[in-house]
């Protein structure tokens, strides 16, 4: 599934080298999902202003991100090629003030998400339906602000707001209590847990969130896997932030024929 | 003058710009509850008691303003901008969007709530990053006049509300955004003044005549942009310039008037403000003493300055 997505990814890093390969698999298929399916978005204008928000709050899986923004027209392939590269308008970290499409600058974890309870809280005071989608990791829930905005979304009852956490298993290699779905009910959030890579159980996870301007946030836990898509990359290990040579090139391309 | 409380002012302000500007929206961290209830009623949906989550605020304020929204974040100091500099920093400030951020408790106005409850590095940290504005309105006139004309700009704004007044009389006219105040005119000495300091200089001024000393004082609202242009005219004038703040000795106006008279040839410079922590206890009056920050102080660096026989800067 989105092996094509995957190579385009691939490539980038190993054209720039540089990138977090693994991260962007385990969300890919999510991100995939959204922008082909759920969202409401024009890409030749970027603003427009019925567009429904999504945010990356995990910006190091940006490449997942731009790779699917390319599908979708808001980037070229000249953008993609240009990856960290002097000139270029993608770095290792998605950048709102240089990429369209992309709603914030995220990177420092736990930014984006109370960000984006931000925009939910913005738009409800305005009385607009925009949805807003973000995204974050499950290490980045070790982020004290994570909690804050969960808290604070909770009590506002900002049902315009839906959460996807990328449960890669990342936090649990630290801090292994780590039961996620009861952390999320306890705060009060309508609790789903799927499998993130399986388009049908992203698509009724989706349908069973019922947007509105107030009402008990939704949270998607999508359990997924660091690098899922190629045996050699999976897990967790030297491959977060490593760059394949050659060899190991033909490898992970041959895996995702 | 009067004798409404900034608070007050910042709470009526609240309500008059609110009524009338349906994209104000008021974030507070559990402070000011009760006194903002008439903005809360007048302008329903538009306020929020979000609670003790200060980085979660900033982050939020920011998303209000992504949505089109003029949002004012209220809280303490030091809890609002050291302890969420980074959501400033990339939220409001790398993303080019714009706000407000009203604090007390600034400097040492805590006075014995000690250096958890103290912020003296609000202006250093705030001047770092583009985009930014930085007022500090020791009278209410200040505050209402200077909300009014910059809240819905496209900076990020801090207002730094003091829990004392100066106490003197200002042409209202002269309340404008980057301009600086000459509030006596004078050729021995330029004090240059900010926030409720302005009375100790204006005592010192009082002190001095009597010693035959002429006395310019520059009043500051805007610490940031600064009024380098007034501020340079009266030194080039006096040659001698004496900044008090309550801000650290780092980073403050002190450093940016450093900057500006730099090349004054012979130009005298001493600089009052806060060094190092403040760790006592005691009344706000108190601890400025302690820190120099008084008329007395003044007058010390004044003495310096007048009895100083060569061209050197102190600073």
């Amino acid at each position: 599934m989105n092996n094509d997505l995957r190579r385009k990814i691939v490539d980038m890093v190993c054209q720039g080298k540089d990138g977090h390969i693994p991260s962007s698999f385990s969300i890919v298929d999510i991100i995939s999902f959204l922008y082909k399916n759920t969202l409401k978005f024009d890409s030749k204008n970027t603003l427009w202003d019925e567009r429904d928000y999504f945010i990356l709050s995990k910006g190091h899986g940006c490449l997942a991100l731009y790779v699917v923004l390319r599908e979708h027209g808001f980037l070229t392939d000249d953008d993609l090629d240009g990856f960290c590269k002097e000139g270029g308008i993608l770095g290792e970290h998605p950048d709102s003030t240089k990429v369209p499409g992309v709603e914030a600058c995220t990177g420092s974890l736990g930014h984006g998400f109370p960000f984006s309870v931000g925009i939910a809280l913005g738009l409800r005071i305005q009385n607009k339906d925009n949805r807003v989608l973000v995204l974050v990791g499950d290490g980045e829930c070790h982020e004290g602000t994570i909690w804050e905005a969960a808290h604070v979304a909770s009590n506002m009852e900002l049902g315009n707001l839906c959460l996807l956490v990328d449960w890669n298993g990342s936090a649990a290699q630290l801090m292994p209590k780590d039961d996620l779905p009861a952390k999320w009910r306890a705060f009060g959030w309508k609790t789903q847990v799927i499998d993130g890579h399986s388009q049908e159980e992203i698509k009724k996870a989706l349908e069973n969130v019922h947007f509105c301007s107030r009402g008990i946030p939704h949270v998607i836990i999508a359990k997924t896997i660091k690098g899922k898509g190629v045996p050699m990359l999976e897990g967790h290990g030297v491959w977060h932030h490593r760059i394949p040579n050659d060899a190991e090139y033909k490898t992970i391309m041959e895996a995702l024929k | 003058m009067t004798s409404k409380k900034m608070r007050q002012q910042f709470a009526d302000t609240m309500l008059e710009i609110g009524t009338r500007d349906p994209k104000l929206a008021v974030l507070i961290g559990d402070i000011s509850h009760f006194i903002l209830q008439p903005f809360a009623k007048a302008c329903p949906g538009r306020f929020y008691n979000v609670g003790i989550c200060e980085p979660t605020i900033i982050s939020m304020a920011a998303g209000l303003s992504k949505t089109g929204l003029h949002p004012v974040v209220h809280t303490i100091a030091p809890f609002i901008l050291e302890r969420s500099f980074e959501q400033i920093k990339l939220d409001f400030c790398y993303q080019g969007l714009s706000g407000n951020i009203i604090t007390v408790g600034s400097a040492f106005d805590y006075a014995n709530l000690g250096c958890t409850h103290h912020c003296y590095d609000d202006f250093a940290l705030m001047k770092s990053l583009p985009r930014t504005q930085i007022i500090y309105p020791a009278s209410v006139e200040e505050f209402d006049l200077l909300f009014k004309e910059t809240y819905n700009n496209d900076h990020l704004t801090l207002f730094r509300l003091p829990e004392r007044q100066h106490e003197q009389v200002l042409d209202p006219s002269l309340i404008k955004l980057g301009v600086a105040i000459r509030l006596t005119e004078g050729h021995d000495l330029t004090i240059i003044a900010a926030g409720p300091q302005l009375k100790n200089a204006v005592l010192a001024r009082q002190q001095l005549a009597l010693q035959s000393k002429s006395v310019e004082i520059i009043y500051i609202p805007t610490i940031h942009p600064l009024d380098a242009k007034t501020i340079y005219q009266s030194v080039a004038k006096t040659k001698r310039v004496i900044v008090i703040e309550e801000h650290n000795i780092f980073g403050g106006v002190g450093d940016d008037v450093s900057k500006i008279v730099m090349s004054i040839p012979g130009v005298q410079i001493i600089n009052l403000g806060i060094k190092g922590f403040i760790r006592g206890y005691g009344r706000y009056e108190q601890l400025c003493q302690g820190a120099g920050l008084s008329q007395e102080g003044i007058l010390e660096a004044a003495g310096k300055i007048f009895h100083s026989n060569n061209e050197s800067r102190l600073v």
